[in-house]
């Protein structure tokens, strides 16, 4: 090398660059990356929560501020996806991932050099939706467990888009884990209504989404209002994340669809 | 020489490797071979011989079923990260990221291979400018004549200067007089740094023009290895093409 680095300020400024190159692609496509995403929960809060809001009871709380946070949840868990299952497979896909794939990153630092694009882009179009709606839906009652909750939505989902970005060999199954898994369960995870106003077997199947614990916790968060326990929802989800973290290393160690 | 002192001077050390990929290929059967340090070796061999296979080894991108890799002493696959910093690897086929200029596709490349910010930019320029592309330097690959992107991937396998330059068909499709341009330049950098150079080509005046060792490889198999002279000798013929025809045979 031109200048002689040890080898971990090597993988450093490796992690950077990709880290930054993800970055930089978000932010250079905003037209694509950040202003779809704000405008669509913008106009969710325009029709639910203006239009109908007031002919729903969700037990007291103003609809427009109960709806918020799990559209905050929508927003990052699918933008934070989006934007890694894309990037890794059209690297893949064209090939350049072989650029990155041959440096000297550990499997690690690649996934959080991949990770940041989404998490920028989930947290960003989130914050841009947060401070539309702030005039009308209002401040924050735990905005730690909010920001927490936010935060660990995006790891999450971040890596799950690397995953996918890696399995994914087509655009039809890169397309497939976001259309058939991630928006259906995202849209039956209590982000419209209130989940213990269900009937049964409605109630307890929710139980089973995922994606509900998110948006509990996040409503807890901002409006105070839950309906399991925030903190062991918070807890599981960053287990979870853990979890998915160490899974999603683990395939990129063995070079799972990526090396033959 | 132990096997261990040979390993560990030898740029490329690569004993007993096999490779069968999901479909059942079997495109590597125990190859074996040994690459100098400071040597410009060329790899001669027919298409499916095994010849890129083994470049995706030792550049990571292709895992072994058997065998060892070693690149400068480190092996690489228990050393991956340090092995990859001592490789540049241009590539038989084209890919680069869409989404970078030129210029960015060097300095990315750096940054990738540990350099800082500067020091990479630094050198993406005098890249860019011994491989003539420095009024290309804001445009998209994509945008670029053929010749141009393999100029660009040579420079930018060169970008953290390596001390294993991989040079996979290089000139498989450019023009005489850029073939003999990008000869002169490895030729000078070999020279100059004391690169050690693998180069595979199907054009054998090339490999005959540069190289100071050559290996024949078919079927997965190192067949023969020598300097141009010896090879002659040992299968015939008055050049390297005949001594190679007749090698493959």
């Amino acid at each position: 090398m031109d200048v002689a680095v040890d080898l971990p300020t090597a993988q450093r400024r490796a992690m950077c660059a990709l880290a930054g190159r993800e970055m930089r692609r978000v932010l250079s496509l905003w037209t694509q990356t950040l202003l779809p995403p704000a405008l669509s929960g913008v106009v969710f809060l325009a029709v639910f929560g203006g239009a109908l809001g007031d002919r729903l009871d969700v037990g007291g709380v103003d609809y427009l501020r109960f709806i918020l946070p799990g559209l905050l949840v929508m927003t990052v868990a699918g933008q934070a996806f989006a934007n890694n299952s894309t990037s890794l497979f059209q690297a893949k896909n064209e090939g350049y991932i072989e650029d990155v794939l041959s440096s000297p990153l550990r499997p690690w630092q690649l996934l959080i050099g991949y990770m940041s694009g989404g998490l920028l882009r989930g947290w960003l179009a989130a914050l841009a939706l947060g401070l539309l709606a702030w005039p009308f839906a209002g401040g924050m009652e735990r905005p730690a467990v909010t920001v927490a909750a936010l935060l660990i939505t995006g790891v999450i989902f971040a890596v799950l888009g690397v995953i996918t970005g890696m399995w994914a060999d087509t655009f039809d199954q890169h397309s497939f884990v976001a259309n058939v898994l991630i928006t259906p369960l995202a849209l039956v995870a209590g982000v419209f209504y209130a989940v213990n106003r269900l009937a049964e077997p409605w109630q307890t199947l929710t139980y089973f989404d995922p994606i509900f614990y998110l948006v509990d916790v996040t409503r807890y968060g901002y409006v105070g209002v839950q309906e399991t326990a925030g903190w062991a929802a918070l807890t599981v989800a960053v287990i979870a994340a853990a979890g998915l973290f160490a899974v999603a290393v683990a395939l990129l160690e063995r070079g799972w669809r990526l090396k033959p | 020489m132990t096997n261990d002192q040979e390993r560990t001077h030898a740029a490329l050390w690569a004993a007993g490797v096999h490779k069968t990929y999901a479909e059942g290929t079997r495109a590597l059967r125990g190859l074996s071979l040994h690459v100098p340090a400071g040597c410009f070796f060329g790899l001669l061999g027919p298409n499916g011989s095994g010849k890129s296979t083994l470049i995706g080894m030792i550049s990571g991108l292709v895992r072994a079923s058997a065998g060892d890799v070693f690149v400068f002493g480190h092996d690489v696959v228990a050393q991956a990260p340090q092995a990859r910093l001592q490789v540049g690897v241009a590539p038989q086929d084209v890919h680069l990221d869409r989404f970078l200029t030129t210029r960015e596709v060097l300095v990315y490349h750096g940054r990738y291979f540990g350099m800082a910010r500067t020091q990479s930019t630094r050198r993406a320029d005098e890249l860019l400018a011994s491989f003539d592309l420095t009024d290309k330097a804001h445009v998209k690959p994509n945008r670029l004549s053929g010749g141009m992107r393999r100029r660009l991937l040579i420079a930018r396998a060169l970008v953290h200067r390596p001390r294993l330059l991989i040079l996979d068909e290089p000139t498989a499709g450019v023009d005489l007089q850029l073939r003999r341009e990008l000869w002169s330049y490895v030729r000078s950098l070999h020279r100059e740094h004391d690169t050690t150079v693998l180069l595979t080509t199907h054009y054998l005046e090339e490999a005959e023009e540069l190289c100071e060792r050559v290996g024949f490889i078919r079927d997965g198999r190192l067949l023969d290895e020598g300097s141009v002279p010896e090879l002659i000798r040992r299968h015939g013929g008055g050049d390297l093409e005949a001594a190679y025809t007749e090698a493959m045979r």
